[in-house]
């Protein structure tokens, strides 16, 4: 009588040892289409960006307080582990990302299914589509002027509206500061890209639609790889040697913290 | 995960070995006789409490490893209590959590509270072989900022393991000789942690708290041990166990998780005077510790699911005749949960039990 229960256990510790070590991979027939939404979640030095709220120190040892976080991205590229790309439709392909005015998301559709491992993206707006003219920009024009995102249609677009006060060891009043960053019409070429490898792979199907959780760092503006100092100048718009030293910062500012794979997430 | 995996080979080998001897053990009189040289022959012990069997206290503590609400995963608080060897009860289970809401230093915190309540028994098929039963029921909640809040309740993972004694705690003659001084008991154990509750994708999503459900959707397999020694009046019990978690239908799955835990007691005997039912009384100081292995989505890894996180363990257990109960209260010690987004607060476990 014992006999059959160990018999029983026996048998179930088998199937314990092999039962579940078959990893089924329900990803290689992805098929159909999907959206695939991009979040910028904005933070300064490793802390969420509250605007006008706190401030803090840099490594140039200027305290900030910033009150304005806007930028244009634009020309998104999704790409697959076979180096395969997917470029977004051009004309579809302009965002402006703010804080203040809580615009913080990029939403791609119709998307093709596959398993995308990186994003490309513009920070600003390409040569190719500014020389189209006025009439060429369709309602991005609108959405740039109301976000505070254009000089003037011969100046051109702002890429970056950062602002904010601040104080330094020599200003110790709170001091405005105003970084506005852009191409200058087409004199000066500030357009940079952006190439980020996805943490975990990003999966589009018919039933799939991920979301790309972005972590962009405020402090880099100033920050980054160029040290741009506040107190040497707390107004920088166009300026030939910090306007190209700000763009390359801010092309270093975004990080992909993680990916939401799964249907209709809920973020 | 690779300590994980190792563990798990370590404990599949340990199970193996077991297994093998289950056929030999059986065929063994006594299978105390496996760790004779154990069982000193000492003169007189205890001798007023001759059927005290209660000293021969076995620390049974299979923890219900219903991942699911038991936060950051199941419980190391034990499938057990100390010496009842067979019992029908009911748990209740408190945990609180805390998880950050955010990817930032400064991203707030929710409080997570996962109640369970839960029925279990341990019911006797033979002489060596036991039926563990928990049956849960979780009603949890979390706090967002903004004030709002969550419920989820339902029925949870229901889990059934079937334990075979290995070492069988010698029972105490009338005669000096025929009395041991230490007592050993081991009992291993294989299960299954059936998808009877309710699994929600969409509460694994964002940056919060991936345990927050009322089950994991899949179905695992439990591996279990428990060894227990007893002196006199004081017992060591030592739990170690290892759930195998596959992928649920919505194609997530949990990692595998490690409990092990070290306990020890003391158990006070007495008697009513008026009716002569026996009482015990035993309090219980240990640790436990619990190891997380990475949860996949569709096959892909999910970043900051690992952990592990170790408590500290008071309790105290009691019997009076046929009725038993107890308090445990597990506070953490360390912790590294979900890359530090998600924290354990507090444990606590009450239980009241009728012995069979």
């Amino acid at each position: 009588m014992n006999f059959n229960y160990i018999k029983t256990l026996v048998i179930l510790l088998a199937i314990s040892l092999t039962a579940c070590s078959s990893d089924d991979d329900a990803v290689n027939n992805l098929g159909g289409e999907n959206n695939v939404r991009i979040e910028f979640d904005a933070g300064v030095n490793g802390d969420a960006l509250l605007l006008g709220a706190a401030s803090y120190t840099n490594s140039n040892g200027e305290s900030l307080t910033i009150n304005r976080f806007n930028y244009i991205v634009s020309n998104f590229v999704l790409i697959d582990a076979e180096g395969t790309e997917f470029t977004y439709p051009k004309d579809d392909s302009y965002f402006v990302i703010s804080e203040e005015n809580e615009l913080t998301e990029v939403l791609l559709e119709n998307i093709p299914a596959d398993e995308y491992v990186a994003l490309r993206f513009g920070v600003g707006v390409d040569q190719e589509k500014y020389q189209q003219g006025a009439e060429g920009q369709g309602d991005f024009l609108q959405i740039a002027e109301e976000n505070e995102m254009m000089w003037s249609w011969q100046a051109g677009y702002k890429f970056l509206n950062f602002e904010g006060t601040f104080t330094s060891e020599s200003i110790t009043e709170p001091t405005i500061f105003q970084i506005h960053m852009g191409s200058h019409g087409s004199s000066l070429d500030n357009y940079r890209e952006v190439t980020l490898q996805l943490p975990t792979d990003a999966l589009v199907s018919e039933n799939l639609s991920p979301v790309v959780h972005m972590a962009v760092d405020a402090n880099q503006v100033l920050d980054g790889q160029y040290k741009i100092e506040l107190s040497e100048a707390a107004v920088v718009m166009i300026d030939e040697v910090k306007s190209p030293q700000i763009s390359e910062n801010v092309s270093g500012m975004f990080r992909v913290d993680h990916v939401h794979n799964g249907e209709n997430v809920q973020h | 995960m690779n300590d994980l995996q190792n563990i798990k080979s370590i404990i599949l080998l340990i199970l193996g070995v077991f297994g093998s001897t289950f056929l030999k053990a059986e065929s063994l009189k006594d299978s105390t006789n496996v760790f004779a040289n154990f069982n000193f022959k000492t003169a007189t012990e205890d001798f007023g409490l001759v059927e005290n069997h209660k000293t021969s206290a076995e620390f049974f503590d299979f923890d219900d490893c219903d991942v699911c609400g038991c936060g950051s995963s199941g419980g190391s608080m034990g499938y057990g209590t100390i010496g009842d060897g067979n019992f029908v009860g009911v748990r209740y289970i408190t945990q609180q959590y805390r998880s950050r809401d955010g990817i930032y230093n400064n991203s707030p915190w929710i409080d997570e509270n996962f109640n369970t309540m839960q029925a279990w028994a341990r019911i006797p098929v033979s002489q060596k072989i036991k039926l563990n039963v928990i049956v849960p029921y979780h009603f949890h909640n979390r706090q967002f900022v903004d004030e709002t809040s969550q419920r989820i309740n339902g029925l949870g993972d229901i889990s059934i393991l079937g334990f075979y004694q290995l070492i069988s705690p010698k029972l105490d003659g009338f005669l000096p000789e025929q009395q041991t001084k230490f007592k050993h008991s081991l009992e291993v154990g294989v299960g299954v942690k059936l998808p009877t509750g309710e699994y929600d994708r969409a509460n694994n999503e964002g940056s919060v708290n991936p345990s927050f459900q009322v089950g994991t959707g899949s179905w695992d397999v439990l591996l279990a041990s428990n060894y227990s020694v007893s002196h006199k009046n004081w017992g060591l019990g030592v739990l170690a166990n290892y759930t195998i978690k596959t992928e649920n239908e919505q194609e997530y799955h949990f990692g595998d998780q490690f409990n092990y835990g070290v306990n020890l007691f003391r158990t006070f005997n007495t008697l009513n005077a008026k009716t002569f039912t026996p009482v015990s009384i035993s309090p219980v100081l240990g640790i436990s510790g619990e190891v997380f292995g990475e949860n996949e989505s569709y096959g892909l890894v999910v970043q900051d699911t690992k952990g592990n996180v170790l408590f500290s363990r008071i309790g105290v257990e009691s019997t009076y005749g046929k009725i038993s109960g107890g308090v445990n209260l597990m506070l953490p010690l360390s912790q590294d949960l979900n890359g530090g987004a998600v924290e354990a607060k507090m444990r606590l476990g009450i239980h009241l039990n009728f012995v069979l």
